[in-house]
């Protein structure tokens, strides 16, 4: 590195990124309140105002759990839009988690059309500050244009989509796997701006279940995960190159 | 304002599709289309020349009252600029008094422009002059060219306003028409040389009108107007030029009566919450009832542009039984205007306005039944409990009956599904482990839909949570999935 370009680097250190750092971006984040999660994404939480991809291997794995914390701190101000989801959504478990049932709007929709005009119009609208839209099959240009009017918003946008879509291209800033794993779920992070993962990550979730009523059942129960790995780059580290 | 294709535009507004189509007043003709022109047709010819010329021409007769109910209804929808709106003596013309409205639109200019898009959207083409007097302004608007001389139909200050007075032909006021012969004779050509000819000369010749109009005109004399009164109720009806078969294509002829409304809403300070829309249909053999249209609006809203779209939205659903000849809009439920309260720090998600409109555009094309919220009944049995009501009725939430310690997972079946049972366990994708439970929900006696279920938390070998339930069929336990722990 000359010495011009280091001197430019210490001046913008925000304007430069470097393959082995996670990246930074300008939109409000949301903590996810999973401190190993928040370490995992670019500026430590959920990001507001982009397209958040979560691929999930069946709905009811724990995503709404994941969410929880998140959708928490949302509903205390602001309404919370569910578009299409994939089951009817209980308002007993909503407000047993201490938040207020009138911050919710459901949509349902029969075609994947109306589906999308839907969450693009609540993106445009801006009165919510959180969408979940659960959607299968969705082109890539839809996609973008969703992207595209969540980015003009200050919503927290997150997508749920099957696991089988992570194959697909998408202009998502940052996308997550999630499959189900004992107490909680494992997080595979598809893309985000930031060095690649390769293992996946491991959340517990604590509220999974009730105290067990019958702990011997429990014996052979599979024991837990191990801690979550550091961050490693593939790169070697810019300092040796 | 000066509308130059008025008789044409009352047939065949901007918005319909091209075509030959000529006016015709006393067997000459009067205006056409852009079309008829290059098909040969020129403004004077008799009927049987139109006919020879270009035999696929429509030829209308003018009808003055249409024209005249166009003509209210576009000063209707000027109502919304100032309330201050006349017609002028000559037909095909409009006089706004902008004085007190100019800081509210943003200037002449952006005032100018708003008021020949709302004209643009009605289906008509406009001249717009401005000027110190009402007179002077209709004098200028009058003036024949294209857009380009759009600039030069407005002033501001007097003088300059003279200047181009001046320089117009007389034939313009309609005053001095009987007297034009003798005054080419004289070598008068425009209103500067016949406010040179002696005054006491001219009045004696042409009476005291021509006169009067120059006096008016070059703010010599004081101007008296009768401003237009808007009714008391708003009912507008438009016939079609066509006959329309899409719903959709409705949309522009409404376009015009809700501009109409806009107008009537402003003047009168109303705010409209529900309004209907009549799609009148083609007389076959047995009369077709009107289709109503029904808007209801959760928050009273006089916005051209939030009308607009919640009735596209609206049109995009509905079959017509059969092809539209004339629509009908009324207003029915109005209440008084709010304007909305600024606060000095703008909250984050916009104002529950803002709130109201999504919903509305939301039912609007999705329909009352797919834009919910939460209204939760106190039962115990979930099926009961969890209901879900249209978004736009619900104004306010009864509270959720207290749970206690029990846990219910977010996502609830539509329908419980039977699960099979394998070795004496309940099986969904693997034989599911029982860990919390059971827990007795045994109600409902005092009506048909009588439950004894046992509520367990299940857990599948992928460990996903589930909750299920065993009851009783007969001699028979059998356990069926009801919910989802996500």
């Amino acid at each position: 590195m000359s010495a011009s370009a280091a001197t430019i680097v210490s001046e913008c250190p925000h304007a430069i990124w470097r393959a082995d750092q996670m990246g930074s971006c300008r939109n409000p984040v949301i903590s996810t309140s999973h401190p190993a999660l928040d370490r995992e994404l670019p500026n430590g939480g959920w990001p507001a105002s982009s397209l958040i991809e979560l691929l999930l291997q069946q709905p009811g794995i724990g995503e709404m759990r994941l969410l929880r914390p998140a959708l928490a701190t949302i509903a205390r101000q602001r309404r919370i839009a569910l578009v299409q989801p994939p089951h009817l959504p209980q308002i007993a478990a909503w407000s047993s988690w201490g938040l207020a049932p009138a911050h919710l709007l459901w949509i349902k929709t029969a075609r994947s059309a109306d589906a999308l005009w839907s969450a693009e119009q609540i993106l445009r609208n801006g009165s919510c500050g959180a969408l979940l839209f659960w959607q299968t099959h969705v082109r890539s240009e839809s996609l973008r244009r969703l992207h595209l009017a969540a980015q003009e918003s200050d919503i927290v946008f997150w997508m749920i989509r099957p696991l089988s879509s992570a194959q697909d291209s998408s202009p998502a800033p940052l996308r997550l796997a999630l499959r189900s794993a004992h107490a909680g779920v494992a997080i595979d992070i598809v893309k985000r701006r930031g060095p690649r993962r390769d293992d996946a990550l491991y959340l517990r979730l604590d509220d999974k279940a009730a105290a067990p009523f019958n702990t011997t059942s429990l014996n052979h129960a599979p024991v837990d995960r191990r801690a979550p790995a550091v961050t490693a780059s593939r790169n070697v580290p810019a300092a040796l190159v | 304002m000066h509308l130059p294709l008025l008789p044409l535009e009352t047939f065949r507004p901007r918005w319909c599709e091209l075509g030959m189509h000529v006016v015709i007043e006393r067997e000459q003709v009067l205006a056409m289309t852009p079309q008829a022109d290059d098909g040969g047709v020129r403004i004077g010819m008799r009927r049987g020349g139109v006919s020879a010329i270009a035999p696929d021409a429509t030829m209308h007769d003018r009808d003055a009252v249409k024209e005249q109910a166009a003509l209210n209804g576009i000063a209707m929808s000027l109502l919304q600029y100032t309330p201050e709106v006349a017609l002028a003596e000559d037909n095909a013309n409009l006089l706004l008094d902008v004085t007190a409205s100019l800081r509210v639109f943003g200037g002449r200019l952006a005032l100018c422009r708003r008021v020949r898009t709302s004209v643009d959207a009605m289906g008509f083409t406009a001249q717009i002059g401005m000027a110190p007097t009402a007179q002077g302004a209709w004098l200028l608007a009058c003036r024949r060219g294209n857009r380009s001389l759009a600039r030069a139909r407005r002033v501001i200050r007097m003088d300059s306003l003279t200047r181009r007075l001046d320089a117009l032909p007389f034939t313009l006021l309609p005053a001095a028409g009987p007297y034009r012969d003798w005054l080419d004779g004289i070598g008068c050509r425009t209103l500067g040389d016949l406010r040179k000819l002696p005054r006491a000369g001219l009045q004696r010749r042409c009476g005291k009108d021509v006169l009067d109009a120059l006096d008016r005109a070059y703010g010599d004399a004081p101007e008296l107007f009768n401003w237009i009164e808007a009714p008391q109720t708003f009912s507008a009806k438009l016939e079609l030029p066509d006959r329309i078969e899409h719903a959709e294509a409705v949309l522009f002829a409404a376009r015009r009566l809700i501009l109409q409304m806009v107008g009537w809403l402003t003047v009168q300070q109303l705010a409209v919450s529900r309004m209907v829309l009549f799609l009148e249909h083609e007389r076959g053999r047995t009369a077709i009832e009107p289709t109503p249209v029904e808007i209801a609006l959760a928050e009273p809203a006089w916005h051209e542009a939030h009308l607009i779209r919640l009735l596209k939205e609206r049109l995009g659903r509905i079959e017509l039984s059969g092809p539209v000849i004339a629509i009908r809009l009324e207003a029915v439920d109005l209440s008084a205007m709010m304007p909305p309260t600024e606060s000095l720090f703008p909250e984050p998600g916009g104002t529950p306005a803002d709130y109201h409109r999504l919903l509305e555009l939301l039912t609007a094309r999705l329909g009352a039944d797919s834009v919910l919220a939460p209204a939760a009944e106190a039962d115990h049995r979930p099926e009961i409990s969890n209901q879900w009501r249209p978004a736009a009725s619900i104004e306010r939430f009864a509270p959720v009956m207290e749970m206690g310690p029990t846990r219910r997972p977010f996502w609830l079946l539509e329908k419980p599904l039977a699960l099979l049972v394998r070795e004496h366990r309940p099986f969904y994708g693997s034989p599911l482990q029982l860990i919390n439970g059971p827990e007795r929900i045994e109600c409902g006696w005092w009506d048909d839909a009588f439950t004894a279920r046992d509520y367990f938390i299940a857990q599948g070998n992928e460990s996903a949570c589930y909750w299920v339930y065993r009851q009783r069929v007969g001699d028979e336990i059998r356990w069926f999935l009801h919910g989802l722990f996500a």
